[in-house]
Order: structure tokens, then sequence, then C-alpha cells
């Protein structure tokens, strides 16, 4: 019994002592006087998507680090990131972002469409800029103030479909395309896109799945496309159920037969890991940045912070995506410090939001992002930054180019009525 | 061991009310005081943790009533509470009405939909009657996330900020006295749901339903009360959620903040009204102390595995449900109470 | 018709995958009346742990999975010396909950060893898929259609013959009468729990194979809950009938209901399945009615 009571003790006292010094505990922070540039970013580092997130979140903070350390910051100014992980849900990265614009953050990043799905409306409402890494249609259209790093999930869809129709088909009539996307804004993307321009580019789309992301099964669901004969799939997913579904194609014998095509949520190193180089040989993907190892500038610096500090991490798209989100990142604030001063942005507030996206975000024009991505830049009316993207084939598991930089074009899909309902 | 020596009742009324002694009255009326003006000194982000605290409060009082006074094993609740948030969602967002009709529909719609997934009741319980709401709260969630042309689906909802009259409760701090009035009625209406014949024919249920039966009680209406009451409360926590967050997503609804609610409830002490108020600050504060200070602190000071932030979350609470109902199955509710009585009768307390 | 034959293979060999987690359930509620809710999560970290041995470690197949198989035994060991045996003749609201506080635990566990969340195991099935018919089916699954009917022949058996499950059937009925009569009930505990957790590991092996080691292992482990319901909770003939059952329900009902109504029907199948058990026949098909007297 007395050992009991001591537990029990000794628990209530601990809780005692956490509750009263939780105010003093807040107050330590950042030491007062020093001149930052706070950014916030949030990553779905474990969770349902961790095998994107994890990555993701490793390489903005690697590459600010280096922005930090290197370079001296900001024209001298230190970025000083508040970064949470959300573990993919919507309801914490909604907290998150209260707590980003609380902290007097000048701006705040995103790497999933999902979780940027979640906050645009508090964002939006409060006037508080912010960046999507993976960017869906619904984000960024109608355009308020939410801006996307690279292209979306629908122009990934009508880049493949483009590239389809000139390279890979060569029947006669409509080619018949199957979809299975996934349960949010990465698979609604391509399939806004395909409501949008399917007609006319001549393809027909017979079958339209859907699947959860942690989805043990899609024998029944490829069933049923089986047979309807389709004469490609385009899945718009991230890697694990891409792998499944793959993997279930391959089974029933639909795979290797009709071409495969994935979102750029899909097609990263993690994929081949998950399903097996022998099984996704062949399959076609589209990508907005630079491959590993590809000789762009900005290519050494990344390889050299990934090998020292996350080793695990090599090889995976995901790891330059969101490098590129950082340096981006740093470039709007860069350009926002040179039109407004630091004491603008220093109070953190709504005026330092406007600032930063009148003065920085929409003041971008042609920054290369070192050659990891398409040069972006803002022109009025679309939100997206980065423009271009390429279409990839996996091949003895690698993820290998097949064309050049394609600049997808602006689709107003907030002129169609079925958009957003 | 309930009050101090020397009280004196003359009447009825007095007997039967629940703050009995000047020092009860004083003490309420203190606390009354520290809350309402606790926007005065509590930043924005304490603000919004009260908010939070407040509309779990509400919802784990609901659970409380199910659970604690009727015994009706309900792992199903975070799903009655998103049955509350999207119906005021969309009748906020898609219908535009006013802010009190989606509230009091929310508590309306959840308590019905309760009702309907507690007639099983009737006719089973215990593990049976678990898995039943476990099913429930997975058809609910399934139903929200594919009746898209209602509830927007997998997408989400946005849902406008709540408004009486002409006024919008934008700011932090007018939420939260929203949110702590709407709380302290609920609180309590469940105090004194106890001490009514409803009340006592819930807790005749829950220690032994068959003698209930036999003694004259109507378990079928009683047991569906039971839903209905606790349902409704959990439907009036998820408006003001609705609210409170700006976006609903069927994804917030998981079966691990149900668990999360039935472990709140047994650390503060079930069947006890103030049981449900010690487990959800308490599990709450845990969780904001340990997201925002702990780990962040921890990290730049010592190198965490990668998952540290994360995966101690659900370490700590899985831990703590299970060391509680290992050594303290009464909960912190009974901690409290024993405090209350060595603090009267000392220096005899032993 | 041809999709008629899928669904069906698919379906029969699924719900032997449930039907295998629903026999780890069944034996623990047989042997001790506990109802043992964090089933999803101790197939997780089975099979998280299969991939730590295997992957992480690098260890051969030969040595890696006695390895899984100790760490299983180990792990009902602890759960039941540690968890279980305080809250003995507790009513069974704790005993239920202590499960689940149990696997909530096991998730953070999992998230702070493994925070990717998603990973595969080495393939352990050759990736060739039998045909039968114009259908097809991959060899994990007939594997774990095998393994499931080994299984639950070797625990019917034992049940009925072996002294020792006869005991455990004996301190499900009434432990007290069990212990006048001098079996240790605890450890009749201890060992029902240890076979459940090895049981709770095949069926993560198998099903990582499968679909690779996702929390939707978990989920899993809840259908496998509909399997349990329909069965009966007592009877291992129940989970090895009921398991196809629902397996076919899903993918029948998921494969032709699906383009008239919404995708994704086939998730919820298994729980509309478990409301309508409630209200007609809540012990299911195999399970014993108890009588309850005051």
């Amino acid at each position: 019994m007395k050992s009991r009571r001591l537990l029990i003790v000794a628990g209530v006292l601990s809780l005692a002592l956490v509750v009263a010094t939780l105010p003093f505990v807040s107050a330590c922070g950042p030491e007062a006087g020093e001149k930052t540039l706070k950014i916030g970013i949030t990553t779905p580092s474990t969770g349902k998507a961790a095998e994107k997130g994890s990555p993701m979140g490793h390489a903005n903070l690697d590459c600010i680090k280096y922005i930090n350390e290197e370079l001296g910051g900001v024209n001298g100014y230190p970025i000083e990131v508040v970064w949470l992980d959300n573990a993919y849900d919507a309801a914490k990265v909604v907290t998150n972002v209260k707590r980003f614009m609380d902290e007097g953050c000048l701006m705040f990043a995103t790497a999933s469409s999902a979780m940027m799905t979640a906050s645009m409306e508090i964002a939006n409402r409060a006037e508080f800029p912010g960046l999507a890494c993976f960017n869906a249609p619904i984000l960024h259209r109608p355009p308020q103030h939410i801006y996307g790093q690279m292209t979306d999930y629908g122009d990934d869809w009508s880049a493949f479909a483009n590239y389809y129709m000139e390279n890979i088909w060569k029947g006669t009539g409509k080619p018949k395309m199957a979809m299975h996307l996934l349960n949010n804004s990465t698979g609604y993307g391509a399939l806004d896109a395909s409501k949008a321009a399917a007609d006319k580019l001549g393809i027909e789309i017979i079958a339209i799945e859907e699947h959860t992301a942690t989805t043990t099964s899609e024998m029944e669901s490829l069933t049923r496309i089986k047979a309807l004969n389709p004469d490609v799939l385009y899945i718009s997913s991230t890697p694990a159920p891409t792998a499944l579904i793959i993997k279930n194609a391959y089974e029933l014998g639909m795979y290797p037969g009709i071409p495969i095509g994935l979102g750029h949520a899909g097609i990263t190193k993690a994929l081949v890991d998950i399903a097996g180089a022998d099984i996704v040989e062949g399959v076609y993907g589209v990508f907005p940045t630079a491959n590993w190892g590809d000789d762009v500038p900005g290519m050494a610096k990344l390889i050299e912070y990934c090998l020292e500090l996350h080793p695990k991490d090599e090889g995976n798209a995901d790891y330059i995506t969101s490098w590129a989100q950082s340096l981006i990142l740093a470039e709007i604030l860069r350009v926002a410090l040179e039109n407004v001063g630091y004491d603008v942005l220093a109070k953190g507030d709504v005026e330092s939001w406007r600032a930063v996206e009148t003065q920085g975000i929409q003041k971008l024009d042609g920054y290369d992002v070192e050659g990891l991505e398409s040069p972006v830049s803002y022109t009025p009316g679309d939100n997206r930054l980065g423009k271009s993207l390429r279409v990839f084939q996996i091949q003895n598991g690698e993820i290998v180019p097949m064309t050049d930089w394609i600049e997808a074009p602006l689709v107003k899909y907030e002129e169609f009525e079925w958009f957003g309902k | 061991m309930d009050l101090p020596a020397g009280i004196r009742n003359f009447s009825y009324a007095t007997d039967m009310a629940i703050f009995r002694t000047k020092t009860h009255w004083a003490l309420l009326l203190a606390l009354l005081v520290i809350l309402f003006t606790a926007p005065l000194y509590w930043g924005n982000y304490w603000l919004g943790v009260a908010n939070l605290i407040g509309i779990t409060i509400i919802a784990a009082t609901g659970l409380n009533i199910l659970l604690g006074y009727c015994g009706q094993l309900s792992i199903g609740h975070a799903g009655f509470i998103a049955v509350g948030a999207y119906t005021a969602a969309v009748l906020t967002n898609r219908l535009e009405l006013p802010f009190l009709v989606g509230l009091i529909s929310a508590g309306v719609a959840a308590g019905l939909i309760g009702l309907i997934f507690g007639i099983p009741s009737v006719r089973v319980k215990g593990f049976y009657l678990a898995i039943t709401t476990i099913a429930a709260q997975f058809i609910i969630i399934w139903v929200i996330n594919h009746w898209s042309s209602v509830t927007g689906g997998f997408t989400g909802i946005s849902v406008p900020l709540a408004s009486i009259g002409g006024f919008v409760f934008k700011s932090e701090a007018s939420q939260f006295y929203l949110i702590i009035t709407i709380t302290i009625i609920c609180i309590f209406f469940a105090k004194n749901l106890v001490r009514t014949r409803v009340g006592r024919a819930f807790i005749a249920i829950r220690d032994n339903d068959l003698a209930a039966e036999v003694m004259g009680i109507n378990l079928f209406r009683y047991k569906l009360l039971a839903f209905f009451i606790g349902c409704f409360l959990a439907g009036i926590a998820g408006s003001l959620l609705a609210h409170w967050i700006g976006f609903m997503n069927a994804e917030q609804f998981s079966l691990t903040e149900s668990i999360l609610y039935i472990g709140m409830i047994i650390i503060g002490g079930l069947g006890t009204t103030i049981g449900p108020i010690l487990g959800v600050v308490f599990i709450r504060l845990l969780q904001q102390v340990l997201t925002v200070q702990v780990v962040p602190f921890l990290e730049s000071t010592v190198a965490l595995p990668a998952g540290f932030a994360s995966g101690v979350t659900p370490m700590l609470f899985g831990l703590a449900i299970v060391l509680f109902l290992v050594l303290e199955p009464r909960g912190l509710a009974h901690r409290w109470m024993l405090f209350k009585s060595a603090y009267r009768l000392w220096p005899f307390s032993y | 018709m041809d999709e008629l034959l899928q669904f069906v293979i698919t379906g029969i060999t699924v719900g032997m995958v449930y039907a295998l987690i629903a026999l780890g359930f069944v034996l623990v509620w047989k042997s001790s009346g506990v109802a043992n809710l964090a089933l999803g999560q101790l197939v997780l970290i089975s099979a998280w742990f299969t991939y730590g041995m295997l992957v992480q470690a690098g260890l051969p197949l030969w040595l890696g999975f006695p390895l899984v198989v100790l760490f299983a035994l180990a792990l009902g060991w602890i759960i039941e010396r540690f968890v279980l045996r305080p809250l003995i003749a507790q009513p069974i609201l704790s005993l239920i909950t202590v499960t689940l506080g149990l696997g909530y635990f096991i998730e953070g566990v999992v998230t702070f060893i493994w925070p990717w969340s998603v990973d595969a195991l080495p393939r352990l099935f050759p990736r060739e898929p039998l045909h039968i018919g114009t259908a097809v089916v991959s060899q994990e699954y007939l594997w774990a259609a095998a393994i499931s009917l080994v299984l639950f022949g070797l625990l019917s058996l034992y049940f009925k013959y072996n002294k020792m499950g006869i005991a455990m059937r004996a301190t499900a009925d009434d432990q007290m009468a069990v212990q006048a009569c001098g079996i240790p009930v605890t450890k009749i505990f201890s060992r029902s729990w240890m076979f459940a957790c090895v049981l709770a590991a095949v069926g993560g092996i198998l099903m990582s194979s499968i679909g690779g080691i996702t929390f939707g292992l978990v989920e899993t482990g809840l259908k496998a809950f509909s399997v349990v319901i329909l069965g009966g909770l007592n009877s291992f003939l129940g989970a090895i009938v009921a398991g196809p059952l629902i397996g076919l329900a899903e993918n029948l009902g998921g494969g032709y209901l699906t383009p008239l109504t919404w995708p994704g029907v086939r998730e919820v199948i298994p729980f509309i399945i478990i409301i309508i058990v409630m209200f007609l026949k809540p012990y299911g098909l195999f399970g014993e009615v108890r009588i309850e007297r005051i």
C-alpha cells in the first residue's frame, strides 16, 4: 500500500510542478532582441503520409540551416523556423497555423495539399499568406492568399494525358482511361483536370475509382476496371497505396499490358522501395523538380547536407522538393525585405503579412531556385509560382526523365459550375 | 465525508442544495470571477487551449452520463461529435442558418443518431455494445466522407464563425466567453440530472440492469434516454468545435479520439460530475505541454530520435490510461475527494 | 462472370486472413473472458518487429522468424503480467478500457521506433499469382488461408483434448471454481495471451507481405471484430466460417454495389454487418448464448 501511495503522491506532485511552471516555460523562447525573420512550416512527418512528410521536413530544416549558417541568413537576418508536425491530421494543422499566426510568423508553408486544404480557410480569412508545396486546383482557384510552389495535381494529369496522346497512343479513335484516385485533394485534383480537359484531348474516362491511404487490397476495384478494358490507367496518390495498386494490377495481369501514369505525389523513390523495382518497371509519372544528381547549381549543396544530416533520404525526390521550397521561402523574404525594410516585417501582424504577400511573393520574377525546379515567377491571376514539369519513366529502378520542361497552362477551374462542390 | 462538521439543515431545500456552506459559495464566486476575467491576462494561445478544454468537457460530460452513470459502454463518441459538428457546419455554411439554430440542431441530430445506434443496447451489453458503437462510429464517418454533395466528402467543409444577433465571435476571447458559458450550463445540467429520478434510474441500470428492470425501471426508455442525452451533449460540443476550428474534415474524428475520451473520463473518475473536468484538463494540458513546450525544448537540447515528438504523446496517454486503471481505478475525482476529506479532518486525517 | 469468380476467390482468401486474426481474439476470450481490443495494434507491432529483424538487422529468415515468435511470446507474457493480472475480477469496463489504453500505447511505441510509418517486408513469397480458372489469387493469400486452417485445426484440438486447453475453457466459464480445483489461473491467462500474440504475429507477417506495413493493419484488426461478432465470440469454428463470409460480403457487395452507389462501399460493409447481427442475433452464428441471472 505504501509504495502505491508514494507513486500516486509523486505523480500528483510532478503534475503540480508541470502546471506551475507552465507560464515560465512559455516565456522561455528565443532570446528577445535577436532580429530574425520568422516563418512557420508544418509537415506530416508522422502518420499516414510519413513516407513523404518525413524527408520533406528534413529537407526544409536542412536548407534553412544551410541558409542561416553558410549564407548568413537573408541579407544578414537569420530565418527562424517554427516547425510543427501535423501527423496528417486536419485539426492539428489548423491549430498549427493558428499558432504560426499568434507567434508572429510572416508566412507559412505546408507539404501536403490535403493539409493546406484544411488550413486555407483560416489563412485566407486572416490574410495570412501560405505556400503549398504540393498543390491542387482547389487551393489556388479562385486565387486568394495561398500560393503553390509548383504545378498542381491537375496539371500533372494534363501533362501526362498530352504526353500519352502524342507519344504512346497508337490506335485510332478515343483511348479509354481509367483513374484510381486517393480520397483527398491529391486525387481530386486529377479528377478536376480530367473533367475540364478530357474531351478536348480526345480521351474517354471510363472508370473512376477511389481508395484510402491505408488500403490493403484493391483487387476488387481493379477487377471492375479490368472488365471495362481500359487502354491506360492513371493513379493520383501517395507511394504506399500506389505501390499496392500496381502490385494488384500486376497480379490481375493488367500490367505490364496497359501503360500506367502517376501524379507527382506517387512517383518517388519510396514507391520503388515499397513495391519492388521489378513490379514498377516502365511506369510513367510526372514530376516538377530536378532529378537527384542532375547537373544544376543547387544540387551539390543539397547532396552534401543530405548525406551529412539525413543519409537515409538520399535519392528521394521529396527531399529536393522541400529544399527548393525553403529556397523559395528565403527568396520571398529577401524580396520583401528589400522592398519594405525590416521594421514592417518585424511586427509579424496583418501589415507584415500583406507586405510579404504583395511586396514579396507577388514580386517574384524568374527566381531560378538554383536549377532545382523551373524558375518561379508570379503572374497576376495565377497563384502557381512554378509552372513547368517533366514526364518520367521508371527504368531499372531509376526514375528517368523522358521530356524536357513542359509548361502547364493555367486552367480557371472556378468557371466550371461543378468545381468545388 | 461530504461536508465539514457542524452543518445543520433546517429544510429540504438546503439539504438538497449543491452548494451548502458559505465557503462553497465563496469558492464558486472566486472561480467564476477568475474564469471570466481570464482573457485579460491569458494570451491568445492559452485562451485557445482553454477553448479546446471547454469543448472537450462538454463532450466528456455527455460520455460520462452515458458510461459513468448508465454503464453503457460506448467507444464511438467521436462519431457522435462528428455528427454534431457536421450538422452545424452544413446548416450554417450551406443553408446559412444562424449559429444558435445550428447549435441546437447539432445536439438534436447527434442525439437522434445516438438513439438509433443505442437501440442494440437493449439487447446486448458489455463488449458487444462496445463493438456496436465502434461500428457506429465507422459508419457515421463513412457516411460523412461519401455524402459529398452535403458534407464536402473527403475534402471537408469550411465553417463560418459563430454569431449571435449581429455579434460575430471572431477573437479567441469572445469564443472563450461563449464556450465557457455553454460549458457551465452543461455541467450544471449534468450535475442536476444525476440527482433526479432519471439519474437514479441510470445508476440503477449501471449497477445491475436486470434488478433494475425487476424493480420497474423501463430499461428500453432509460437506456435510450441515456444515449440521447449523452450524444446531445456531444452534438453541442461538435457544433462549438466546428465553429472554433473553422474547417471540418472527417479525419479529425478517428477511433483514437474516442479512445482518448474514454481515457479522459476514466482518469478523471467515472460517475462523478467533477471527474470529466479533471480528466479533460489533465489530458489536454498534458497534450499541450508535451507537444508545445517539452518536446521542442528537448529537441533543441538533446538529439532525439525522429519519432519522439509524435510517438511520445500516444505512448504517455496509453500508459496513463493503463496506470490509472491499475492503480487508481476511481480516478482523479476519488483522489480529490480524499484530499478534501483529509483537509476537513485535519489534523486527524491519515 | 469472370468478375464473379474473381470476387469470390478474393473474398474467400481475404476473409481467411481476417479469420486468422479473429482466432487470436477468440483464444483470449475463450480462456479469460477478456475482450482484446488491442488486436490491431498487436498485429502492427509484430509486423514492424519482423521488419526490424529482417530488414534493419538483416537477419536471415531462419533466424528472424523464431525471434519474432519469441518476441510475440514475450509481449503476451508482459501484457498479461503487468496489465491484466492486476485487473483480475474487475468489471468488464476496466478490462476493455485497459486494452484500449494498451493499444494506444503500442501505437505510440510504433511511431516512436519506426516513425516513417510505411514500409515493406522483403519478398517472402514468389510474386507469381496462381490462376484458378480466369481468376487470380496471389500466393500470400493462399498461404494465409492454409495457415489459418491449420491453426484452426490445432487450436480446436488443443481446446478439446489437451489438459491445458480444457482448463482454459473452464477458466472462462467460472474462475473461482477453477481456482478451487487447484488449477493455476494466472498461468492459464499467461499462456492464452502468449498464444494470441503469436497468432497476431503470424497474421501480421502475412498481411504485411500482402499490402506492406501501414496503419491499415489496425483497421484490418477492426474488421476482424466483425468476423468475431458474426461467428460468435467464443467459437473457433465461428471465426473460420465467418471470416470468408465477411470477405465475400465485402468483395461481392463492394464489387456489385459500387457502380450503383458510392465508391468505397466495401469499407463499410463489415460494420453494417455488425449492426445487423446485433439487431438479429447478437451472439453470432455459433456463439454461446449467455443466460444472465441477477
